[in-house]
């Protein structure tokens, strides 16, 4: 079994880990170091809420419907068929 | 493939993603006519190279790649990299504000107060090069690799580059939080702008 990581090398890549851009061997790794060490758990959650409330904030303004009809407008003069 | 074939193909799978472009290109060139010339100019050209997309693929990754090359050739030039080139220092940094913000009662912050409009603002004081890099990555969940396609650079730099700008955005809602008392130092209080 390899060596538990140490608290430095979970926290260097914990936005890899974040991420999920990890290999699962890695993902595992750092998996079972929070399970056990409630530190680096504790900055996990913070940093995973901090992504959480960035995802959320996305604007969800609506685009004009004045851009949607000049695109389609340029799509027509190009030679675009809307059939849908 | 005929030309009513394609146009089917382009209105099924390009169009659908204008909002997320028109964002992309909001997001830019952080003004709004500009932003509208650019998804025009975005769709011209992603219709006329329509055959070098393969249908089923990511379409979005593909108008935000023609997105952005017509964005930096509108400005002639591309802005230099200014990130440390050390995406795990500034992991560290990160854990840090985490650290700092834990210890002056803001450990709950981003669970217990609606930030919202000051994480839109913090996004958008963000310098270019990092504001790209979240934007594609934490705004429009794009994976590291998608977003290094995207902006033609290294997935070495877009991890510097967005582990940068997640720390900005953290220092600068720190402050916020501070400046607006939305926490009292020590953690006895008060979120006022409670979720």
């Amino acid at each position: 079994m390899p060596p538990m990581l140490d608290c430095e090398a979970v926290m260097r890549q914990l936005w890899d880990f974040l991420d999920e851009e990890l290999t699962p061997a890695r993902m595992g790794a750092i998996r079972e170091h929070l399970s056990l060490c409630e530190p680096c758990q504790s900055h996990t959650d913070f940093e995973r809420a901090f992504l959480t409330a960035l995802s959320e904030a996305r604007s969800s303004e609506p685009i004009p419907s004045a851009l949607k009809d000049r695109v389609m407008e340029a799509l027509r003069r190009e030679g675009f068929v809307d059939v849908s | 493939m005929t030309a009513l074939t394609r146009d089917a193909q382009f209105a099924s799978e390009a169009l659908p993603r204008l909002e997320d472009v028109a964002r992309f290109a909001r997001s830019l060139t952080r003004d709004e006519s500009d932003a509208d010339d650019l998804v025009q100019e975005t769709y011209l050209r992603a219709y006329r190279s329509w055959s070098s997309y393969e249908p089923g693929t990511d379409c979005r990754r593909w108008l935000f790649t023609i997105c952005r090359n017509v964005f930096l050739r509108s400005r002639e030039r591309e802005q230099r990299v200014v990130a440390r080139e050390n995406p795990e220092l500034e992991t560290l940094a990160a854990v840090a504000v985490a650290v700092a913000a834990d210890r002056s009662g803001y450990g709950d912050l981003f669970t217990t107060v609606d930030l919202a409009p000051a994480i839109h603002r913090a996004l958008a004081d963000l310098p270019e090069p990092f504001r790209h890099a979240v934007e594609l990555v934490d705004v429009n969940d794009l994976t590291y690799d998608a977003a290094a396609e995207v902006l033609g650079v290294p997935i070495g730099t877009i991890r510097s580059r967005l582990f940068r700008g997640r720390r900005l955005m953290q220092e600068s809602l720190m402050d916020h939080a501070r400046d607006a008392g939305l926490t009292t130092a020590g953690g006895d209080g008060l979120l006022g702008e409670q979720r």
